[in-house]
């Protein structure tokens, strides 16, 4: 006998024990249970979990891409990425550029059945600049007049918003501001209501409340998010019943999902472009997205050897970005020619960044530079050290010792922004779709580190201009102050400037009308239909 | 035994006040600051400030600790910075699921392990014992990500059988059950082989033949019983670090429980997460040794569990 019987008989007992433990556990915890899929519904994947859905402190894309389908503001953005109405059926601006007269909607109801009012987006508004909100986007509001001192608790209401009557809301700005519109595209600038979020405290993050196309219905924590269609939204039906985000940290396992139709839009993982764009079954259903964003190699500009303009040219001289474009990253984006991107630019682009690296070994040799040592800060996210390797043998063969510093984003992140690093590797994606967005927080000397300027770049005249544009009433004022100061800026190379990085979708065949927006909050989930 | 499960009760609280703060001074020691992950770009350092002040960043380590040991005992353990919830209410949704996933994992390699690494010892030498040898070791050094992605590949994609991730029910427990069990199982024979080839020539084991007991006897209830103390002691250890959280599997899967829990608050340094998960793993981890005691008592009365051996 090869088993002893005692053994079989053992054996099953236990199979039978398993079978029972199993159901009762499945039993048990159905309640925790990612579900059967729900009829009209459209799945999407998100990698992580939202931190919070409250417009006041949301920070993460993530949860700015969920709000945008739960709440509203004043105004939006088109799919020309112009400020249209949105709540605001219509504005004036003064002359000075300092008063924004907005007039409402009337029969806007949040999804408690309350109508919106002016007193709300007032309220909504100082929230997000009181100490107990702890909002990280009072930089969103701080323009308005008076905000500062609200902020420091000085005064009790906020002098620049003023409501007339239910429906007219005025604001007023300590100065001209010319992306102000754009901001209140934002979440920070969502209206949310006050009985609500007084009823959740610190809750209402996990029981948001607005006036958007979808109303939350169940948010299982690093498992899915449920939005239901808001029959009551004051700008159309959904076409949908409701959206499932699931959330599926794993690429490979997101395709899995998507491969089975347990998903019907995926973000292709840069791995997977190839093979979905050579697949006949999946060619056409692939949506690109050129989008918002700058990929660029940061120089730390306040120390040795990074100091030296010279030093800057000639490492930007020794890469070959269009070769890394093309060959490494697939074309999955646009050749960069300066900071600002490609769509938002109005005026011609700076002159390009040259591959040379005979000019660049002779600017080492020249200035006894040769063999300097590097200290180059990267994420440990395997397709940045994969262009880090790159970067680093493009220098080493320009005479430059390269060493790659891995950080997870949490460290990275501290010590690029205490400038610990000689050089890095990171992006920047818009808030809001303005070349002010991509001149001011990243070049502006007042937002060294954390605020954005990680190559603590400081040049008085390009503050000089951006200041001039922020102030500007005319656009075309604004526009050759802009453009001037982004020559400056790619003359003096604080930065290699990559690539704008497009982004890809792929939809099953049988989801139609999807569209795919350069900013999160242009997705209010409306158009997609089956 | 009462006094032995008390006197192991008591030793927790220092255990864990000493966990507390090996915990509590290796998450401050790491490099990164959660209030930059918190408030994104852009926010002026006023209210960087201000948050973390909020969050007692501020303040000296040794107060930072004190504040979080008092909080602690009352019965808390704070809220994540980010998600603004309670730890502990997070704890009692993804522990269930962790336990879940364990229990699952430990349902087949238990049985599966013991079967096979004794059917291995009892035919040593033999074909079958170096196919489940060989096969052990090829289990013991297969990483978990690539038997899921595997499995992932087979079961959910080709044959279309069983969801690839999600947390849930049967049906959703049982991939990453199976992979997080093929270790242990690779394991489990190996522990069960040595074992019952330790015990399988000792003198009672002639004893009892030379009695005339029936083979079948000898081999399960002689044999088996003396040879399961190592057995029990690697189930005890693996059933343990399961209920800790497996981040890999738990990833893969997309299993909500403690460990991928765990890593996103090592990755946010979300310390009031990092230090609730680590606490309720100690005193899990704690809790299963103390229950394996209690079974070496059961299963072999020479151990004492009051301590001395006889």
């Amino acid at each position: 006998m090869l088993i002893p019987e005692i053994l079989v008989r053992a054996f099953l007992k236990w199979v039978v024990v398993v079978t029972a433990l199993s159901l009762s556990v499945a039993l048990s915890f159905h309640a925790c249970s990612t579900g059967a899929r729900r009829n009209g519904y459209v799945y999407y994947r998100l990698t992580a979990n939202p931190t919070t859905l409250d417009p006041a402190l949301i920070v993460d894309v993530t949860g700015g891409f969920i709000s945008a389908k739960i709440f509203n503001g004043l105004v939006k953005m088109d799919e020309n990425l112009n400020v249209a109405p949105d709540i605001a059926e219509k504005w004036d601006i003064s002359e000075a550029g300092t008063m924004y007269t907005f007039r409402l909607r009337k029969h806007v109801y949040f999804s408690n059945n309350r109508e919106v009012t002016s007193h709300d987006f007032k309220y909504s508004f100082e929230r997000i600049l009181t100490a107990e909100s702890r909002s990280p986007n009072t930089w969103v509001l701080e323009k308005i007049f008076g905000a500062r001192r609200f902020m420091a608790g000085k005064t009790k209401d906020l002098a620049g918003i003023e409501t007339t009557d239910r429906y007219t809301l005025k604001i007023r700005l300590e100065k001209p501001f010319s992306p102000f519109l754009n901001l209140l595209t934002m979440t920070a600038a969502y209206v949310v209501p006050e009985e609500e979020v007084t009823k959740w405290g610190d809750d209402f993050s996990s029981h948001p409340v607005g006036t958007g196309p979808f109303v939350l219905k169940e948010w299982k924590h690093n498992n899915q998010v449920v939005l239901e269609r808001n029959d009551n939204y004051y700008n159309g039906e959904p076409r949908t019943k409701g959206i499932v985000y699931r959330i599926i940290p794993e690429d490979l396992t997101a395709v899995t999902e998507f491969e089975l139709g347990n998903l019907d839009v995926l973000t292709i993982p840069a791995y997977e472009y190839s093979r979905y764009k050579n697949s006949s079954k999946w060619r056409n259903l692939i949506s690109s997205m050129r989008g918002l964003n700058i990929y660029y190699l940061g120089f730390n500009c306040s120390r040795p050897p990074f100091n030296d303009i010279n030093f800057r040219k000639a490492v930007s001289y020794a890469i070959d970005r269009e070769k890394i474009l093309s060959t490494f990253y697939e074309n999955r984006g646009r050749l960069a020619e300066g900071p600002v991107p490609d769509m938002l630019r109005k005026w011609p682009p700076p002159s390009k960044q040259v591959y040379d690296p005979e000019r660049a070994k002779g600017i080492i040799e020249s200035h006894g530079l040769k063999n300097t040592v590097i200290q180059f800060y990267v994420t440990s996210d395997q397709e940045v050290v994969d262009i880090a390797e790159i970067i680093q043998s493009y220098l080493k063969k320009a005479g430059l010792q390269v060493r790659i510093k891995q950080l997870e984003w949490s460290g990275y992140k501290s010590a690029i922004n205490n400038g610990e690093a000689d050089m890095f590797w990171i992006s920047w994606w818009a808030d809001y779709p303005d070349p002010e967005n991509f001149l001011f927080p990243l070049f502006h000397s007042s937002n060294h580190g954390a605020p954005g300027n990680r190559s603590r770049y400081t040049n008085k005249i390009v503050d000089g201009l951006i200041e001039a544009g922020q102030t500007a009433v005319d656009p075309s004022a604004r526009d050759s102050y802009y453009m001037a100061g982004e020559r400056i800026i790619a003359s003096e190379s604080p930065w290699v400037f990559f690539w704008h990085k497009t982004d890809f979708t792929v939809r099953q065949p049988y989801v139609k009308n999807y569209n795919i927006y350069p900013i999160y909050s242009m997705d209010t989930g409306l158009e997609v239909s089956f | 035994m009462k006094i032995f499960i008390i006197r192991k009760i008591v030793l927790l609280l220092p255990l864990l006040f000493g966990i507390t703060l090996i915990t509590f001074s290796l998450t401050k020691a790491l490099p990164g600051d959660p209030v930059y992950s918190m408030v994104g770009e852009r926010t002026n350092p006023e209210i960087i400030a201000k948050i973390r002040k909020e969050i007692g960043a501020d303040k000296g380590i040794v107060r930072q600790y004190i504040g979080y040991v008092s909080l602690l005992a009352q019965g808390e353990m704070g809220r994540s910075y980010y998600t603004q919830r309670k730890v502990l209410d997070d704890i009692m949704i993804k522990f269930p699921n962790t336990l879940k996933l364990a229990l699952g994992a430990m349902l087949i390699a238990v049985p599966f392990g013991i079967l096979l690494g004794f059917l291995s010892a009892l035919k040593k030498n033999s074909v079958i014992d170096a196919l489940i040898s060989s096969t052990s070791i090829v289990g013991l050094s297969i990483p978990v990500f690539w038997s899921g992605l595997i499995l992932m590949f087979f079961l959910s994609l080709k044959a279309r059988l069983l969801p690839p991730s999600g947390t849930g029910g049967l049906r959703y427990l049982i991939l990453p059950s199976v992979t997080l069990a093929l270790p242990a199982l690779a394991t489990l024979v190996r522990v069960t082989r040595v074992s019952v080839l330790d015990v399988i020539d000792l003198p009672f084991v002639k004893t009892a033949r030379a009695k005339g007991i029936r083979d079948i006897r000898v081999r399960t209830v002689h044999i088996m019983k003396n040879a399961l103390i190592p057995i029990v002691t690697v189930i005890g250890l693996d059933f343990g670090s399961y209920l800790s959280g497996a981040v890999l599997t738990e990833t893969i899967f997309g299993w909500d429980g403690i460990g991928r829990f765990t890593m996103e608050g090592i990755l946010k340094r979300d310390y009031p997460v990092i230090m609730g998960c680590i606490i309720i793993s100690t005193l899990v981890f704690v809790l299963m040794n103390l229950l394996v005691d209690i079974i070496y008592h059961f299963i072999d009365p020479r151990v004492r569990i009051h301590g001395t051996a006889r």
